[in-house]
C-alpha cells in the first residue's frame, strides 16, 4: 500500500479531518486570548490566524474527500436505515453546508490581524476581532459536536 | 496593500458567500434539475457548492477591493457586524430548513 492509498483510507481521512479542525479551533481560541489580553506580537497573531485558516482549509479537503467518496455510499445508508435517520437529514445536511462559512470567516479574521495595534484601536475593531476569533472557534466546535452525533448514529444505529 | 480595504472586501465577499450557500442549498433541495446540474458539474452537489463558494469568495474579495477605495471606519465596523449576523442567520436558516424538510413541512 503506497502513501497515497494510506492517506485516502477512511480512518486516516477522518483523523485528518478531525485533527486539522482541532488545530483550527485551538488556533482561533489562542487568537481570542491574544486579542482579549492584548498579548503577543502582531506577527504572533498573524501566524496564529494563518495556522487556523490553513488547518480549516485542510480539514475541508480531507473531510470533503471522505464525504464525497465514502460517506454517501457507506455511512449514509446505515444512518438512514437506523433508529435516527434525522441525524443525516438534519445534522449532516446542516453540518456540510455550515462548514462552507468557516474559511471565509477565518480569512476575514486573518485580515483583521494584519492591522497594527494602533490601527485596530483607531478603527475600533479590537472587540469585533475578539468576536470573530470566538465565532470561528465556536462554529468549529459546533460542527465538531455535529460530527460526533453523526459518528454515534452510524456506530450505534 | 490597504488592510482596512482588504478587511471590508473580505467581509462583503464572506456575506455574499454565506447568502449564496444558503440560497443554492435550499433551492437545490426544492429543485431536482438544479441539484442534478450541481451533481453533473463536478460529480457531487456538495463539491460543486464548495468550488463555487470558494471562487465567489476569492473573486468578490478582489472585485470589492478594486471598487471601494475608502470604505470608512463606521462602514467597515457595520459590515463586520453584518457578517457576524449573517453567519448566525445563515446557520439558523439552514438548520430550520433541514428540520422542516425532514418533517415534511415543505
Amino acid at each position: 500500500m503506497d502513501l497515497l492509498a494510506v492517506l485516502q483510507s477512511k480512518p486516516v481521512l477522518i483523523g485528518l479531518h478531525l485533527g486539522f479542525a482541532i488545530v483550527g479551533i485551538d488556533a482561533f481560541l489562542w487568537l481570542l486570548g491574544q486579542l482579549k489580553d492584548d498579548g503577543g506580537s502582531r506577527k504572533g497573531r498573524i501566524v496564529t490566524a494563518a495556522v487556523g485558516v490553513i488547518a480549516f482549509a485542510a480539514s475541508w479537503l480531507a473531510g470533503g474527500y471522505y464525504y464525497v467518496v465514502y460517506y454517501g455510499a457507506l455511512v449514509k445508508p446505515i444512518i438512514k436505515s437506523g433508529a435516527a435517520p434525522w441525524v443525516h437529514n438534519i445534522v449532516m445536511e446542516t453540518k456540510e453546508h455550515i462548514f462552507l462559512f468557516v474559511v471565509p470567516l477565518a480569512m476575514t479574521t486573518l485580515f483583521i490581524t494584519l492591522l497594527k495595534k494602533e490601527d485596530m484601536e483607531r478603527l475600533g475593531l479590537r472587540r469585533l476581532a475578539c468576536c470573530f476569533a470566538g465565532v470561528v472557534a465556536a462554529l468549529g466546535l459546533l460542527i465538531g459536536a455535529m460530527g460526533f452525533v453523526i459518528s454515534a448514529a452510524a456506530r450505534w444505529g | 496593500m490597504n488592510t482596512p480595504r482588504l478587511i471590508f472586501a473580505s467581509a462583503l465577499a464572506a456575506i455574499a458567500t454565506i447568502v449564496f450557500v444558503v440560497v443554492i442549498t435550499i433551492w437545490a433541495e426544492l429543485s431536482v434539475p438544479l441539484k442534478d446540474w450541481l451533481k453533473n458539474f463536478s460529480g457531487h452537489h456538495w463539491t460543486s457548492k464548495s468550488i463555487f463558494s470558494a471562487l465567489l469568495y476569492a473573486g468578490a474579495t478582489v472585485i470589492v477591493y478594486g471598487l471601494f477605495h475608502n470604505p470608512g471606519d463606521v462602514r467597515l465596523r457595520r459590515t463586520l457586524v453584518f457578517l457576524l449576523a449573517s453567519t448566525a442567520l445563515g446557520s439558523i436558516i439552514l438548520t430550520a430548513f433541514y428540520t422542516g424538510h425532514h418533517f415534511r413541512l415543505f
